[in-house]
């Protein structure tokens, strides 16, 4: 294709600078909608790994009386393994959940406490957590049962509620989105019809439809790699904003910490958002230009 | 150079623009269409530049059937043909040599071919001292001239004219049919569709007559009304112009072409 990269960048930038309150608004629609997509995709990415997190946690715990002897423990372990929807349980010795009251337990009751008064304990995964209830109630009067703990109704709500709420994100990014690539094409369109005449004159001499086209392709790739380019820096901002939320919190079990991503998901999330903002800005303008070329 | 054989092209709600039309221009010939308004002129133009695909028949332009031409090489086909309207359509914010120089630019011309065709074109038309002019500094016949420079700078093979002097006065008018002579004598094909008589009485060249789409005269050095004897008379110019005898391209004096 023999059209000069210079006389493309001369002809989009002229034509953004002409129009350039269209280019604001374009540019600020597709950097509001893409903001959204990109905290919407980290959001999702966050619930899977805090809800993964969880899953692979222990789901329900099995206290044994501190008094119950060696072969009432591994009965109990033996009756829980045997259950379909159990996935593993693991043994936990008193010494071990003493430890481990150190650091959960308010100061008070830990000082009440001995290694040789402290329940031992079965931690078990479960492959369907939602039938944690299940096990409360069959093990909770057992001989030799202490109590059996599971995770609160309030995790399980919170779950609900991060899924429903990703999805709202994704259909409202979604929405967004669409009006951005409107508003690029009216832009764009708005950009021609100023220049109709230069257009036809183009055509008449026989001037390749690639050649008209190009210049106004890049000046929706202009628009929609700036607009990205500021969604990426609020979706990082968003991202840096919290990493520290979690360095400073005082509950490193809270689900903000839960929910912590790595670099690498973040740097893929932001090309997701530059990629989408490229693409729409250039295919909402091939699409503008398209109904001029036709004679 | 162009042909058209049994061209029949109407239009939305039935109106028929070109019935049955058959027409041979050679390489080199100066024709003038003329006829009424709506008798078929500018169809006729706007199916060269394929701009229009006829109903039926076919069309041969410059050894091409422009039929089968498919969508994406009809920029190159119309790189071969100039073309001049009534209304100039100079771009108003473009000088005079950036309006020249843009028709090669956009077809991919480099840099040096412009700084070199653009000037001799605009010498040619005699606007080399009006080539940092915008058109609206530009008397009408001037910006004609632009025009006429703009659609010959590429040297295309076939020069069309609609109306070209359709807005200007007698004596402007003669200028730019001069102009388009001389650039008949290059070799260029022109074919001009006009009402404007009195030019077409002065030039003495082929004269190809629509009436309601169809052809109904055919005339070596002919006139503006259909006047056999006149063109008897034959060469001998009141312009001043020399006169080139047509090619043997269509039967000389009236013919009806009626189906």
């Amino acid at each position: 294709m023999a059209v000069s990269m210079r006389y493309v960048s001369r002809e989009a930038t002229t034509n953004l600078w002409r129009n350039r309150m269209m280019t604001v608004a374009a540019v600020l629609t597709v950097a509001v909608s893409l903001a959204l997509v990109g905290s919407a995709l980290l959001l999702k990415q966050g619930a899977a790994h805090a809800t993964e997190r969880w899953q692979q946690g222990v789901n329900v715990v099995v206290f044994v009386d501190a008094g119950a002897s060696h072969s009432e423990f591994t009965s109990i372990g033996r009756q829980l393994d045997q259950l379909p929807y159990v996935r593993s349980c693991t043994p936990r010795s008193q010494a071990w959940d003493y430890n481990e009251a150190r650091s959960i337990e308010p100061a008070e009751v830990f000082q009440a406490l001995t290694p040789a008064i402290t329940p031992s304990s079965w931690r078990c995964a479960l492959s369907q957590p939602s039938e944690a209830s299940l096990i409360v109630q069959q093990f909770s009067g057992k001989p030799g049962v202490q109590h059996v703990a599971s995770p609160s109704a309030q995790i399980r709500t919170m779950e609900t509620v991060i899924h429903v709420l990703q999805w709202a994100f994704l259909a409202v990014a979604a929405i967004l989105l669409l009006s951005a690539s409107v508003l690029i094409l009216n832009t764009i369109r708005m950009a021609i019809f100023a220049r109709r005449r230069e257009v036809s004159v183009m055509k008449l001499v026989g001037a390749t439809n690639w050649f008209i086209r190009l210049p106004f392709m890049a000046e929706g790739l202009v628009q929609g790699l700036l607009g990205s380019l500021v969604a990426v820096l609020v979706v990082l901002g968003l991202y840096f904003g919290l990493l520290d939320q979690t360095k400073t919190a005082a509950n490193q079990s809270s689900l903000i910490v839960q929910m912590s991503l790595g670099g690498a998901e973040v740097a893929v999330t932001c090309i997701v958002v530059l990629v989408v903002g490229v693409l729409a800005g250039v295919i909402g303008s091939a699409l503008a230009v398209r109904r001029f070329l036709d004679v | 150079m162009i042909q058209f054989e049994n061209v029949t092209k109407t239009y939305k709600g039935s109106t028929v623009a070109l019935r049955n039309c058959s027409v041979d221009i050679e390489k080199g010939e100066f024709v003038f269409l003329v006829g009424p308004s709506g008798s078929g002129k500018t169809t006729f133009i706007r199916l060269l530049l394929r701009e229009e695909l006829p109903d039926s028949g076919r069309i041969w332009e410059a050894g091409r059937e422009i039929g089968k031409l498919p969508k994406w090489r009809i920029p190159y086909l119309r790189r071969n043909i100039g073309c001049v309207f009534q209304d100039f359509r100079l771009l108003p914010s473009k000088s005079v040599f950036e309006n020249v120089a843009f028709a090669l630019e956009v077809i991919g011309r480099p840099k040096h071919v412009i700084n070199t065709q653009v000037p001799q074109v605009l010498d040619l038309v005699g606007l080399s001292k009006k080539r940092d002019n915008l058109p609206g500094e530009l008397s009408g016949g001037e910006q004609q001239r632009v025009a006429i420079a703009r659609a010959f700078v590429n040297r295309p093979l076939i020069l069309l004219a609609d109306e070209p002097t359709g807005n200007l006065d007698p004596t402007t008018s003669l200028g730019i049919m001069r102009l388009l002579d001389r650039i008949n004598r290059t070799g260029t094909t022109v074919v001009i569709a006009t009402h404007d008589a009195g030019m077409v009485d002065q030039m003495r060249r082929r004269v190809i007559e629509l009436d309601r789409g169809v052809l109904v005269r055919d005339q070596a050095r002919g006139v503006y009304g259909l006047d056999g004897s006149v063109s008897a008379a034959g060469a001998g110019s009141p312009t001043g112009l020399p006169t080139e005898a047509a090619p043997e391209g269509g039967p000389d004096g009236p013919m009806a072409a009626e189906a």
